[in-house]
């Protein structure tokens, strides 16, 4: 008796063992709800940034903000039977999460910036197909160059194809502060400067201010993390380029081309105008407050940029002016985030309704008013909410206006040996054409090995 | 036959016991099983499948076989190296300032009379804080131009180093943050084995006429001898893969120029960030050889028994 009562605890303590891990590994429902066009369909969302739940009040301008139910209450109506469900996650730490994420199938659409890593696993749908046999999807609804920006090679490419379509924008330009032009009476940068205007207007603020009798700066560009950018546009604004080619097996270098050699020498003269940190990443504390110190900004984005601005009352003060362009008007670093359906979604369709729907003005316009985040499409040009935000329209230019495509070795190995060659001749530890032509060599020889 | 009845009552007394015994030995495997599938999955697979991966070319889904190449390509690597260099520059460097550093403050609070758990609180609070929280200040304390630490130097008529902006300093910055947040560790161990040292030992030096300092060095050290061991060891095999404060002051690359990027960081670089899982595992098992080696040496040098 004894013996089958021990027989009893021991089996059903393995099975709730075995419960339990079966619970933990189960596969998640895939069913939505059961009447409606797209009944039973059901698809998982994964986005980036500052998205909510819930509604919450933003930690920079105080006010209370929609949470992402918004979307999904308004998606569920126009789909209806569909259920969409959101896994949200910060910009911290988002290439290693979207990795493990869609190596276990987790979700069916993504929002994705590094779709040049990702397309080339084959884990993506090929958008092109789904935008042919869809009259509601005009590609011309995008701002200029977003669509070709997020361009990328498939597994099986030969050419570029659209994995992801735009739905945050972003953009890169030189942001400056007004007051400090006034105080030490230069004229404001012009909407499309040079090198040579940025230079000499930075010289001219640089010292003890005339009016405040406080120590300014004349400029102030980040020394690390994003050198190798600033760079590059340095470049382009010259008619330079960073070198040829999108597949590996295609890329060709030009780090240490005479065009590149002239930026970093600009970068070491307006160093003498910066605060000490700039390698670091410091000494624009004060920027976008009262007490700022620095004129003129470099490789600026509208994220850190807009929503403060206007948060610290200082729209009156803060002047944006676009980055170096070439002679086509092409120049910095794309960015943004496009939406892409994952290879192994089962509701494929569902997935291409949201990015439609996430790309059209409703979603655009929350993403904008609720989120802060900057819209993808050419009708947020023209919202009142754009407008009562002047600062948004040189915005608007800048994303038109970018390097396409995206750079391939953006986040690649080349991006972090040409951005360490530029802090190595920031700091002196070599000159620029040691720095630029290490950076040429070691990116060579580590493409050489990728083909 | 009393006697015989009584050894065979006993004899079948120890079965009941031997087998109650042996039932409920097993049963109790059963409650490791979840642990032990944990340890299975994220600790005994992710060791074997980067093994795997150091063989192969992978960016994370397509992947192909390519031999020694990812150890060769590390191997001949100027920022491995560079990488190795900096990870040994900042542990050494770490542990000859904390462990005396830690071992006086320890005697000096064990010599106090009074107040000796508010000192063991005040130096242990950095070990307790995030080193994350931690580096994210120390970039603010140590910053060029509005720092607290250039504030008084400049006031005492020092020259103000550059610290995370310099490569030539930034090591030391990171050397500072981590003496700083270590140094309650190694206090509190050290404490611990003061506190354990019998007094008598002290009296009998007293009476033969030994002085405080040679009480210190001829009894106190000697004795403190298995906890430096530990100290050291366990320092070691911490500074060998230090990545989160790194990554907070320099970003993966280890700005500026490198000149803080660990071993940690480097394998974070190249698998997280550039998507060469293959390279990252390749340099993962190379540091794996690194501590292993270094950590048999401790044990020799510092005669500890494990």
């Amino acid at each position: 008796m004894k013996h089958v009562r021990k027989g009893i605890s021991l089996s059903l303590i393995l099975i709730l063992a075995v419960m339990a891990m079966l619970t933990g590994c189960s596969s998640s429902d895939t069913s939505g709800k059961a009447d409606g066009k797209w009944a039973g369909k059901k698809i998982k969302v994964q986005m980036i940034g500052d998205f909510k739940d819930k509604t919450a009040t933003d930690p920079i301008t105080g006010k209370k903000v929609k949470g992402i139910d918004v979307l999904k209450e308004e998606f569920e109506k126009q789909h209806p039977g569909a259920t969409v469900d959101f896994i949200l996650m910060p910009w911290e730490g988002y290439t290693e999460k979207t990795q493990a994420m869609i190596t276990s199938n987790e979700a069916d659409v993504y929002q994705m910036p590094g779709l040049a890593d990702f397309a080339p696993q084959g884990v993506l749908e090929p958008l092109q197909p789904y935008i042919d046999k869809d009259k509601e999807m005009d590609l011309d609804k995008f701002i200029d160059s977003q669509v070709d920006g997020w361009k990328v090679l498939g597994k099986d490419d030969d050419k570029l194809q659209i994995y992801g379509l735009p739905f945050l924008g972003d953009a890169r330009f030189i942001a400056y502060d007004k007051k400090l032009f006034d105080d030490w009476g230069v004229d404001y940068l012009s909407d499309h400067p040079t090198m040579k205007e940025v230079a000499e207007k930075a010289k001219q603020m640089t010292g003890k201010n005339p009016k405040t009798g406080k120590q300014n700066y004349g400029i102030w560009f980040r020394g690390d993390w994003s050198s190798a950018f600033t760079l590059i546009d340095l470049a382009e604004g010259q008619n330079g380029k960073w070198g040829e080619g999108f597949a590996w097996k295609d890329v060709k270098f030009n780090f240490n081309s005479p065009e590149m050699k002239k930026g970093l020498d600009w970068l070491l003269d307006m160093k003498n105008y910066a605060p000490k940190g700039l390698v670091s990443n410091q000494g624009q504390e004060k920027w976008l407050t009262k007490d700022n110190n620095v004129a003129i900004m470099m490789n600026q984005g509208p994220g850190d940029t807009i929503k403060p601005t206007y948060a610290q009352g200082l729209e009156d003060r803060i002047g944006i002016a676009q980055e170096f362009k070439n002679k086509d008007g092409k120049g910095g670093l794309f960015a943004g985030s496009p939406l892409a359906i994952a290879k192994s979604s089962k509701n494929k369709d569902l997935a291409w309704e949201w990015i439609k729907f996430a790309t059209d003005e409703f979603a655009q316009k929350y993403v904008f008013e609720e989120v802060g985040a900057i819209p993808a499409i050419k009708a947020a040009e023209t919202w009142k909410s754009t407008k009562e935000m002047p600062l948004m329209q040189p915005v608007f230019e800048a994303m038109s206006s970018p390097w396409t495509p995206r750079y391939p070795w953006g986040s690649s190995q080349p991006r972090f040996t040409l951005t360490s060659e530029v802090e190595a001749a920031l700091t002196g530890k070599r000159t620029a054409q040691q720095a630029l032509d290490k950076a040429q060599r070691e990116s060579t020889a580590w493409v050489k090995n990728r083909k | 036959m009393a006697n015989n009845s009584i050894e065979l009552n006993v004899r079948m007394e120890v079965e009941k016991v031997r087998s109650k015994r042996k039932d409920w030995g097993l049963k109790w495997y059963v409650f490791l099983i979840p642990s032990f599938l944990g340890i299975l999955l994220f600790m005994v697979y992710p060791i074997f499948e980067s093994l795997r991966l150091s063989f192969y070319q992978s960016n994370g889904t397509v992947e192909h076989y390519i031999g020694l190449a990812n150890f060769k390509s590390v191997l001949t690597s100027n920022s491995f190296w560079n990488a190795v260099w900096n990870t040994f520059f900042i542990g050494i460097f770490q542990i000859i300032i904390t462990i005396p550093l830690g071992f006086i403050f320890a005697s000096i609070i064990n010599s106090t009379k009074r107040g000796q758990n508010f000192f063991k609180v005040l130096y242990f609070l950095p070990n307790v804080t995030s080193i994350v929280a931690a580096a994210m200040i120390f970039a603010f304390v140590l910053h060029p131009e509005m720092g607290i630490v250039n504030y008084v130097l400049h006031a005492i008529g020092l020259p103000t180093p550059g610290w995370l902006s310099d490569p030539s300093t930034s090591k030391w910055a990171v050397i500072i943050l981590a003496v700083w947040h270590w140094v309650g560790f190694v206090i509190i161990i050290c404490l611990a084995n003061l506190q354990a040292i019998p007094s008598e030992m002290y009296e009998a030096a007293k009476i033969d006429g030994a002085s405080g300092l040679q009480q210190w060095f001829f009894i106190t050290i000697p004795n403190m001898a298995g906890t430096f061991a530990f100290l050291l060891i366990t320092g070691w095999i911490g500074a060998l893969q230090r990545f989160n404060e790194v990554y907070v002051l320099g970003g993966p690359n280890g700005s500026p120029a490198r000149s803080i990027q660990t071993m940690g960081a480097f394998i974070y670089e190249r698998g997280f960030t550039g998507f060469e899982f293959g390279i990252a595992s390749a340099a993962t098992y190379i540091m794996f050889i690194l501590i292993l080696v270094f950590t048999f040496i401790n044990l020799k040098v510092s005669k500890m028994k494990i």
